[in-house]
Formats: structure tokens, C-alpha cells, sequence
């Protein structure tokens, strides 16, 4: 389904933001298929990731959730078209045969990985934070419709408190804003303003509309 | 709820139960942020703690890649400056401690002495007991040389056989003046003859050979510093120089440089570059000497002998030239102009009605080597129209002997051309009668070195025993050297074929040769064989 919203008395606004923790060292992406990572630095990648998680690992593939990876696509091929950025990709299963992991987007040779962890209160700043990156175009004017599109693994991350992501967008786009949206499998906008569309996961994505 | 928390509300509140219930989710909120807190921190160690781990490891590799480079490197720097097979010094660290023996003879105004010494006959012990035999004695050799130093002296290996030394002078007794006297009566010098006679002696104690003892001699050259030399190089070619020479004088002894030997190396020089155009100034010419037939006293051949007629020496003997044009390769074309001549002049002498004469002439080792020669031969035999059976090719015993198998395909196709074919020097060298038997030969020499003494020492049996064998081979046998008519008749006696000698003549030029066949000089009656003695053939 699509929708074309066209006329010189709209505005659109959008933002997208995560809000995860990164930590640990970059790690080359040395062999991957699509969206199937197997080998970081030359070493499987699953053995590396359950090193890091320490007690977390036993909760695999659930507790994969919390620490999902960001991505960095590599320098050197085709940089005009991929994002300077970090993109985030989570993790949807593992497979202890082949010691790989299968992600949400795919995760391409030579790009570059780094862990990343949940922290509930940075994750709600980040739906802020987009909420404030949206409403930028409308020019100090307050949005009409903010659509509200939210990973559903920031959901099973913040679960009681997930409420709280909400009401940190409804205090950026004011009480006159009518908001909707919906929890995805992944969203697709641009990392920041001009650039191109891309596919993320675990992110607070907001678009915002204004009719004068 | 979280410890911490449970502390600060007791600290500060007392029992958290005493609380209003309505803060509880405040609580709630405080706890799980601090649980958060906690993890954040643990996954922060954790991760801090794998990239140390992972540092260590990379470090470990680096060390040991470290150490191996370091290891590597040094091996090359050792074997930059040694020797690999003996683990002497190599000819770069030699230089380096020749400056510096300069260097030190300057300041203290000393003497020091640069020997070279090279194993006589290397050459033959690599070919006939193999490589690893002649490197275990090279690995022998230079043990010995260590321990007839002293720890300041330098004992190098140059490659191959050779070895250089050099001795500083270290007597206590005070610097020594130089440019002094120099004589044989010089100190520093009368200690170096000790020295070079106890190399000598040492290197060539006996050794024990893929379980053979040998005794393998060798020669030293020797220069001293300042006065043959000023510079490292300049001494070393000096002190080969009269290492050359003391393989000359006969091997296993020593020489010190004088400037008598660079004369005699330039005049060695000198005459390669005239023995080069010598050729075409057509300076060479043949001599022939008569080979007689003991049955009939006839001339049935001649040996056809080189002589260099040099604008300004005269006439060269071969023994002043043949070497060096072995040497230098020359022999090959100066062979090729004898065999030329030599079967031209043949056919000139029948044509000029003196009849059928054998034509024998010397092949050298590298025209023996020459993979043209049998084609060579047949070319000169039809341009000058010759019956190949009038022309006979003497080799060496050591000539056939050095390659056997080879030898013997050389000879069997020189055969086929129709050519007789003799053993010259016989009985000198490492005969083998299993070979002789297969090599297609007509005709053995014996030495003159036998009939020389035939009379008077046992050389008598061995020319007996030379020419009854060479009959039941079936070879004929010709006396070289023979002078006298006593040792004619011992050669008739026995049953000798043929003789050549001065006894009848020594080698003359074409044309006293053609004037002794025009006369029809023979040997008188009494020294022929009796009609009744035939040939033991």
C-alpha cells in the first residue's frame, strides 16, 4: 500500500533514532550471505558475540534483543549510495550448527560491526530526540499528525516503561498533534535530513505532517 | 529492589516498610535503574576485558613475530659475513678484518702476513669420491687451519678450496721499524716459516674418507704487509700469485710473493696474447719423428710434433706453450691446424712417390672434449684426400681414463671413421686392463720413462710384462724414447713391434724428413728381429 500526500500548503517532517549504546571495538564483517552473518575478524561470529554477552548468553536467541549490532558499511565500495551512518540491525535468530546469526537487513563483507546495548532511559531519550529532528521543517509550527512507527524489539526491551517512549514524543510535538503508528519489523527513512531511505531496526521512526 | 537502594532508604529513612506504599513505584523505577547501572558496567568490563585479552594476544604474536625477524635477521648477518659450510669468515668479513689489519699495522707500525692456501688435486677428490665427501674434508681442512691460529688471527674461506689467513704480528718485543731490511733473517718472517710449515704439516695429516685414509697436501702463497702490498686486495691477489707458484714448484709447500713472480705472471700473459695471433701469422710448424718397424728396419710412420717458430725466441718447445694453451683454450684451434697439416703433408709424401707412411698425431683433453672432432677429422680426411687408415690419433692413458664410458663411444666412433688408434705414455697413469680391452685400439706406446732404465732397474719385467699383454689384446706395441742400440735389442728380444727414438733420428722438419725417405734410411740388419722369431701376434 502507498499513500502520495502532494500541495504547496503541506509540510512533512521525519526523524529516525535508536538510542542504543555502542561499545567494544569495530569488527570487519570476513564472511556473511545476505542478511546471515558468520565470521567477524576471521572468527565466528557467534562464539565472539556470546563471549561478550557473559551470563546474557544463556538467554539466546531471546536476550539478543537487548544487544543488537550497529553496522557501518565498508569504505570502499559503492559509498556515494550507502550511509555515512550507522545503521542497527537486530538479531532475529542464531544457529549453533553453523555458528552464524541471522539479522533483520543484511549485513555485507567489509562492512563493520560493533556491539551494542539496551539502556531504558537512553532508548526513550531517542524516540525524543527523533520526535525533535521531525518537527525541525515545520519551522517553530506545531505538527498536525505525527505517525509514530517503533521497532517491536524496543517494545520487548522496555516493556512496562514502553509507554514511556510515547509520552517523550507527545512532549516534543505538543497535545495538539494527533499521533498514531504502530510496532514493525523494521523502518524505512532517511538516517538524516537529504539522505537516502534505508532499512532500520530498532529505532523510533517518526514522521510528521502540517497542513497551512 | 535493588541492595543499594535497601541501604540508602535504611540510612536515611530507617525500614523501608515504615514508608508511604505510594512510592513504591518511584522505587521501582530508582531499582531498575540501578540494575541497569550494573549491567551497563558489567558488559563495559567485559568488553574492556576481551579487547585486553585480545591486545595480549595480538602482542604475543608480535613478539614472536618479533623474534623470529630478529632471528632471521642475524642469520643473515652471519651469513653475510660467514662461511655456510665451514662457518668461517667469508671473503666480506676477510675484508673487513684486512682494513682493519692495516689500520692496526699503521698505528703500531707492525707487520702482518696474508696467506692463501689451496688443497692440491680438490678437483680430482670432488670428482671421484662426490661433493659431500670433498665438503666434509673442506669442514676437516678449516679445523685444522683454526688450530693453527692464534684468537686474533683470521681464518676465511675464499670458495671452493681455497682459504686465507692472515697473521698479525704480535711479538712482545716492541714495534718493529719499517720500511727495514728484508730478509729471510727477518724475525716476523723466521716465525712465519714456522707457522707455514706447521699448516703444512697439519692440513695434511691423514683423514679418514667415506672409509678411505687420505693424505691430501696443499700449497700456500704468502704476502706481507706493507712491503707486497698496501692495499687488502693488492695482498690477496699477491698471495695467490705465489700460491700459483707454489703449485707450480710441485704442490705442498709454500712460497712468499716476490716480484719475480709478477714477472714471470706478465710474461705468462704476454705470451698468451702472442700465442693468440700465432695462429694466423702461421708460426706453428710440424716436426715429424720416424717410427720404425723392428722386422724390417723401415720407416712405417712418423709422429708429427708442434713447434712454435716465435719471430723473436726462435723455435718453442711445446712444454713452454702446450700448457698454457690448454689453459687457455688455444690447444683447440692449434689442434685443429696440426691435424690439418699433419694428414696434407701425409698425402704430399705419396704423391711424392715416398710411399705409405702412418701419420700419428697428439689429441688434447679439450679437443678430445670437442663434440665436433669426429666430424672435424672426416672433413679434413676428404678435403686432403687421405686413406683414413694413414692417419692415427694418439690420446693419453689419463685422457681415456678420465671419462671411460664417454671415452669409449669418442673412440668407437673415430674408428668407425677407419683410423688406427694408440695409447700414448703407457703404463704412466691408472691403466685398467678391463677398459683397455674395450677401448678400439691398435697400437700401445710405452712410455720412454720405462725404456729409458730398461737395463738397469726392474722397468725390464714391466715392459716385458706391457708387450706380451698388449699381443694377446691383440695390439701392436711401439718403444718411445729409444736411444741407444742396447735398448734396441732388449726391445727386438722381447718381441717389441716398432720403436721411435734418437736412436734413428730425432723430430725433423718436413724436409730432412723427406730426404731420409729418399735415401731409404733403415736400421741395421743386427738390430732387426730374426726372420725366425715371428711376431707372438
Amino acid at each position: 500500500m502507498a499513500i502520495g500526500l502532494y500541495g504547496k500548503h503541506i509540510s512533512v517532517g521525519y526523524g529516525s533514532l535508536g538510542g542504543w549504546d555502542s561499545f567494544g571495538p569495530e569488527r570487519e564483517i570476513t564472511r556473511s550471505d545476505g542478511n546471515v552473518l558468520f565470521d567477524l575478524d576471521g572468527k565466528p561470529a557467534l562464539d565472539l558475540y556470546r563471549h561478550y554477552l557473559g551470563e546474557h548468553a544463556a538467554g539466546l536467541p531471546a536476550t539478543g534483543l537487548l544487544f543488537p549490532l550497529s553496522l557501518r558499511y565498508s569504505d570502499r565500495e559503492d559509498s556515494a549510495q550507502k550511509p555515512a551512518g550507522g545503521v542497527v540491525r537486530t538479531i532475529l535468530g542464531i544457529d549453533e550448527a553453523a555458528k552464524s546469526m541471522t539479522f533483520a537487513g543484511d549485513m555485507p563483507r567489509g562492512g563493520y560491526v560493533r556491539l551494542m546495548k539496551a539502556n531504558f532511559d537512553r532508548l526513550i531519550d531517542g524516540a525524543s530526540d527523533a520526535a525533535r529532528i521531525s518537527v525541525e521543517p515545520l519551522q517553530g509550527q506545531t505538527a498536525q499528525l505525527a505517525l509514530l512507527i517503533s521497532c517491536v524489539g524496543r517494545k520487548l526491551v522496555l516493556n512496562q516503561r514502553v509507554e514511556e517512549e510515547v509520552e517523550s514524543v507527545r512532549e516534543v510535538v505538543g497535545a495538539k498533534a494527533v499521533l498514531t503508528g504502530f510496532y514493525s519489523y523494521g523502518e524505512i527513512s532517511p538516517h538524516k535530513k537529504g539522505a537516502a531511505c534505508e532499512l532500520h531496526n530498532q529505532t523510533m521512526t517518526i514522521t510528521t505532517f502540517r497542513e497551512n | 529492589m535493588h541492595r543499594l537502594l535497601v541501604r540508602q532508604i535504611r540510612r536515611l529513612f530507617g525500614d523501608v516498610e515504615t514508608l508511604p506504599a505510594r512510592l513504591n513505584p518511584l522505587f521501582d523505577a530508582i531499582s531498575e535503574s540501578y540494575n541497569q547501572a550494573d549491567t551497563d558496567r558489567a558488559m563495559i568490563e567485559r568488553s574492556l576485558d576481551i579487547a585486553s585479552q585480545e591486545m595480549l594476544e595480538q602482542n604475543r604474536k608480535l613478539v614472536s613475530e618479533l623474534n623470529a625477524r630478529e632471528a632471521a635477521e642475524s642469520q643473515i648477518q652471519w651469513l653475510a659475513n660467514y662461511d655456510g659450510l665451514t662457518g668461517l669468515a667469508n671473503r666480506n668479513l676477510l675484508s673487513d678484518r684486512l682494513g682493519q689489519a692495516i689500520a692496526g699495522a699503521q698505528r703500531q707500525t707492525r707487520k702482518f702476513a696474508v696467506l692463501i692456501l689451496g688443497l692440491d688435486h680438490f678437483k680430482l677428490i670432488n670428482e671421484s669420491l662426490g661433493y659431500a665427501i670433498g665438503n666434509e674434508l673442506l669442514k676437516i681442512t678449516s679445523e685444522r687451519l683454526g688450530s693453527c691460529v692464534r684468537g686474533n688471527d683470521t681464518v676465511a674461506r675464499l670458495g671452493g678450496d681455497e682459504f686465507a689467513l692472515i697473521f698479525l704480528d704480535s711479538r712482545d718485543n716492541g714495534p718493529v721499524s719499517y720500511p727495514t731490511s728484508i730478509g729471510a733473517d727477518d724475525e716476523f718472517e723466521g716465525h712465519l716459516v714456522e707457522i707455514l710449515q706447521r699448516l703444512l704439516k697439519t692440513v695434511s695429516g691423514p683423514v679418514i674418507l667415506s672409509d678411505k685414509e687420505l693424505q691430501v697436501t696443499c700449497s700456500i702463497g704468502l704476502a706481507l704487509y706493507p712491503q707486497d702490498g698496501a692495499e687488502g686486495e693488492n695482498l690477496l691477489k699477491n698471495a695467490d700469485s705465489a700460491m700459483n707458484s707454489a703449485k707450480q714448484l710441485g704442490k705442498n709447500t709454500f712460497q712468499f710473493y716476490t716480484s719475480d713472480i709478477s714477472a714471470r705472471i706478465e710474461a705468462r700473459l704476454e705470451m698468451q696474447g702472442q700465442l693468440r695471433v700465432a695462429i694466423e701469422r702461421n708460426e706453428f710448424v710440424l716436426h715429424y719423428q720416424p717410427q720404425l718397424d723392428l722386422c724390417t728396419g723401415y720407416i712405417i710412420g712418423v709422429e708429427a710434433l708442434v713447434r712454435w717458430n716465435h719471430p723473436k725466441l726462435g723455435m718453442v718447445p711445446p712444454i713452454l706453450f702446450i700448457g698454457l694453451a690448454e689453459e687457455t683454450g688455444l690447444i683447440v684451434p692449434i689442434g685443429a691446424w696440426v691435424i690439418r697439416t699433419a694428414c696434407e703433408q701425409c698425402k704430399a709424401w705419396q704423391r711424392d712417390g715416398f710411399g705409405k707412411l702412418r701419420m700419428a698425431v697428439n689429441l688434447s683433453v679439450r679437443q678430445f672434449a670437442q663434440p665436433d672432432l669426429v666430424d672435424y677429422i672426416a672433413s679434413v680426411l676428404k678435403e686432403t684426400d687421405l686413406e683414413p687408415q694413414w692417419l692415427e690419433v694418439e690420446l693419453t692413458e689419463s685422457l681415456v681414463m678420465n671419462n671411460v664410458e664417454q671415452s669409449i663411444e669418442i673412440l668407437q666412433r673415430l674408428k668407425q671413421l677407419g683410423l688406427q688408434m694408440s695409447i700414448d705414455d703407457f703404463g704412466t697413469g691408472y691403466s685398467s686392463l678391463a677398459y683397455l680391452k674395450r677401448f678400439p685400439i691398435d697400437l700401445l706406446k710405452i712410455d720412454q720413462s720405462f725404456v729409458r732404465d730398461i737395463l738397469s732397474s726392474d722397468d725390464a719385467a714391466i715392459v716385458k710384462a706391457i708387450i706380451s699383454m698388449a699381443h694377446s689384446l691383440g695390439l701392436m706395441v711401439i718403444a718411445e724414447g729409444v736411444e741407444t742400440e742396447a735398448q734396441c735389442e732388449f726391445l727386438q728380444q722381447n718381441m717389441c713391434d716398432e720403436i721411435q727414438g734418437y736412436l734413428f733420428s730425432k723430430p725433423i722438419d718436413a724436409k730432412e724428413m723427406a730426404e731420409i725417405l729418399r735415401i731409404g734410411k733403415r736400421l741395421p740388419t743386427k738390430l732387426l728381429r730374426s726372420g725366425e722369431k715371428k711376431r707372438t701376434l
